[in-house]
């Protein structure tokens, strides 16, 4: 099942995040690279590397604004892992609720970045 | 114009003094267009660079120096000059691989190089009131061999009046013609550092 990892540059924002898509999509797994290591807020590229080297089937990054999707961008060229992983742009909430659920209904990685895709470019 | 691993590190170190006297200075200018991070998030990096600067006296080459500087940039400024600049010195690393001294053309196409890094990082161009507005006219300057510090004043006064439609800035709109952007500053006093030991 495709793993999901939300950027953000707040962790509260991403708990909560992750606290909706669980009622939508429970068994979908979501990880978190979000806030900087210290609690404080902001994005870091090797969080998002580290997170990626978590990931138990392929993943898709999703982020909040700016830096985070610059940093999600560096973490991807610096990840050396075997899974494939890929950042898609949309807007954080709305694409995290349609590749949870997606995710939820076993689609692949090309699949979710697909339709994604298709509804918010 | 020629620059070795030497003096690179001393102006790197140069830099990170530099930065760390305009701390508040860049902190402020972000309080006023952005999110008010941007002195810390600098210091806190290049005191970093320093640290390991000081620890470590020799490199092998400027690209080794390049890609540990980058690195630790990545790795410790956060916000968005960390991917930023750390994309500029990996570029670097990558146009400096395996060369102790690097001069003329040669040394205008590795500024060249860490610019487009940055704005393809950034997704920006030139005129958007970000660094890249310090970086563009810094590389052709070395291009042309014009007075390096004359194009950084012009650069500098020129961006400080543009509208900024890139980053967390372009949310400020007009608010931001006037007020020096934070990116443009630090990169004046970065790329300034590194003019004192070109010879």
């Amino acid at each position: 099942m495709i793993n999901l990892i939300l950027v953000s540059h707040s962790e509260k924002l991403a708990t909560g995040l992750k606290e909706l898509l669980a009622e939508m999509a429970p068994d979908t797994p979501i990880l978190l690279a979000a806030g900087l290591a210290d609690g404080s807020i902001g994005t870091d590229a090797s969080r998002i590397e580290e997170t990626m080297n978590e990931l138990n089937d392929d993943g898709l990054i999703l982020t909040d604004i700016g830096s985070a999707t610059m940093n999600a961008e560096l973490a991807l060229e610096l990840y050396s892992g075997d899974r494939n992983v890929q950042f898609v742009e949309a807007p954080l909430v709305e694409g995290a609720f349609l590749a949870a659920v997606l995710s939820g209904q076993s689609k692949s990685l090309d699949d979710i970045v697909t339709g994604i895709k298709a509804e918010f470019s | 114009m020629k620059l070795s691993t030497e003096e690179f590190r001393k102006a790197l170190l140069k830099a990170a003094a530099e930065l760390e006297q305009h701390k508040d200075e860049l902190t402020d200018l972000d309080r006023e267009i952005g999110d008010g991070d941007h002195g810390i998030n600098m210091s806190r990096g290049f005191q970093a660079v320093q640290k390991e600067l000081e620890a470590q006296e020799e490199y092998e080459d400027l690209g080794a120096l390049s890609k540990q500087v980058g690195m630790t940039l990545i790795k410790t400024v956060g916000g968005a000059s960390g991917p930023l600049y750390g994309t500029a010195f990996v570029k670097f690393a990558g146009a400096f691989k395996g060369k102790t001294e690097v001069e003329g053309q040669e040394l205008a196409a590795a500024f060249k190089e860490a610019t487009d890094g940055i704005k393809m990082r950034g997704k920006s161009e030139f005129g958007q009131k970000t660094m890249v507005d310090i970086w563009t006219p810094f590389y052709e300057a070395l291009e042309q061999e014009s007075d390096l510090n004359a194009t950084l004043d012009q650069a500098l006064a020129d961006t400080k009046e543009r509208v900024a439609t890139k980053g967390r800035a372009s949310y400020f709109g007009d608010a931001t013609v006037g007020v020096q952007d934070p990116g443009a500053l630090s990169s004046s006093l970065l790329l300034r550092s590194i003019v004192e030991v070109l010879s």
